[in-house]
């Protein structure tokens, strides 16, 4: 957990501060922190042995569901 | 658009490399058992026919990212519906080749190692490259890219004597099924992800080579495709092949005297670096044009992230990542490698009919 969060924090205020320096757009700062806060919101359920269903499980899924896959 | 151009071979060289990707550890082709060689050829004529589809596009719609031609084919609000789609198969690729790699390298090179470690570091790499923008990437695939067949070839000549072609036959055993089945596997991984290189056909300096470069690179790919698994087959037959869950692993610990191991890995390393910085890149690019973000690389740190996260998430474990790949991956792709490839064809041809007819009409 510890060593997860930290790895993140690093990657944020290295790119954030790039991003305020440059006065970037704020859609650059939320796809930004989206795609971040997604990777740390799984990185951290999978540390704790809460693993959420995969996205492959929902293609799967929807695929039996069409009758594609059997 | 960046003003980044790349020459014919560099592109030809990052299609290969991008085609050869995690081939060599996946075998898209193995459910056909000692017919595989039946439906690479197959698999290599229909995943040519797919690229020349892919290299139509381009051609009809010169200058122009996938993006691009989305919005112009579909209109504004679903080009850039279909286009977000696309940016998640595109991550979703990077995700799984990472997946294949880390995979590997944890589990035969050096199991002490946790397989995240193993991706991360991987990863940083990656970045760098993407960051540093098409043309390091083509000239990156210059320097790399011809290490890909000196090794399999190293490797084939090394077990030249442990080879027993009995192992072909008998041919056709449960008939034609398991070979369509397999062929069909092997045009949509790796052929059909070439619709990657959509955000890339443009930055091609001569566009004139473009159908050649694509021709040339799908007949490396089934050429040594082809020494792939007559190597695999001949030297440890099909019903071992079937069981092993790495075969050029396997492969390599068979050559006498010899441990070639680290040659498998620096493939696999090579491949996949390139497959899944085109992959990276070219999500990070279709983001940034749906957005109207001025620069790509503002994004692929995020991105990568989000795919080495993915990597870990979306399987439970390797018996999983293969049967995944086998049995759902062909008919998930099938809408962004053939549908809307088709339609852009169909709507790009048209296109171009429509204004020479209204010119005899006026």
């Amino acid at each position: 957990m510890a060593i997860i969060l930290a790895v993140f924090i690093i990657l944020v205020l290295y790119d954030l501060q790039r991003f305020i320096r440059k006065k970037e757009q704020a859609r650059v700062f939320t796809i930004y922190v989206f795609l971040m806060a997604v990777s740390l919101a799984v990185s951290l359920l999978l540390a704790a042995g809460k693993r959420p269903a995969s996205p492959a499980k929902w293609i799967e899924g929807i695929l039996k569901m069409m009758g594609v896959v059997k | 658009m960046e003003k980044a151009r790349i020459s014919s071979i560099q592109l030809f060289l990052l299609l290969f490399g991008f085609l050869f990707g995690s081939t060599v550890i996946l075998h898209p082709t193995s459910s056909a058992k000692n017919d595989a060689w039946l439906a690479i050829l197959l698999g290599g004529v229909g995943g040519a026919l797919l690229m020349g589809i892919y290299v139509a596009i381009a051609l009809l719609n010169p200058s122009r990212t996938l993006v691009e031609i989305l919005r112009d084919r579909f209109g504004k609000f679903v080009g850039n519906a279909v286009s977000i789609l696309y940016i998640w198969y595109f991550i979703h690729i990077a995700s799984l080749v990472f997946r294949n790699f880390g995979e590997f390298i944890a589990s035969v090179t050096i199991p002490e190692t946790p397989m995240i470690v193993v991706i991360g570091i991987f990863a940083a790499i990656l970045v760098y490259a993407i960051n540093s923008g098409v043309e390091v990437m083509g000239r990156l695939s210059e320097l790399f890219v011809p290490v890909l067949p000196v090794v399999v070839l190293i490797i084939f000549l090394s077990l030249i004597t442990t080879h027993d072609f009995t192992a072909f036959l008998p041919m056709l055993e449960n008939g034609m099924g398991p070979v369509w089945n397999a062929a069909f596997g092997f045009i949509t991984f790796p052929f059909g992800e070439t619709v990657a290189f959509l955000m890339l056909f443009p930055h091609l300096n001569k566009k004139g080579n473009l159908k050649k470069i694509a021709a040339l690179s799908a007949l490396f790919l089934v050429v040594l495709s082809l020494l792939l698994f007559i190597m695999d087959i001949t030297v440890l037959g099909s019903n071992l092949m079937q069981r092993a869950t790495f075969v050029p692993h396997l492969i390599s610990l068979l050559i006498p005297g010899l441990n070639v191991e680290p040659l498998v890995d620096i493939n696999l390393l090579i491949g996949g670096g390139i497959k899944i910085s085109v992959c990276i890149y070219a999500a990070a690019k279709a983001l940034s044009q749906v957005l109207g973000i001025s620069d790509y690389r503002k994004l692929t740190t995020a991105i990568t992230t989000f795919c080495v996260v993915l990597s870990i998430w979306v399987y439970e474990n390797v018996l999983e990542m293969f049967s995944w790949a086998e049995k759902v991956w062909p008919y998930y792709s099938i809408p962004f490698q053939m549908i809307i490839p088709l339609l852009l064809l169909f709507l790009s041809l048209r296109k171009r009919v429509k204004p020479s007819n209204a010119r005899i009409e006026s």
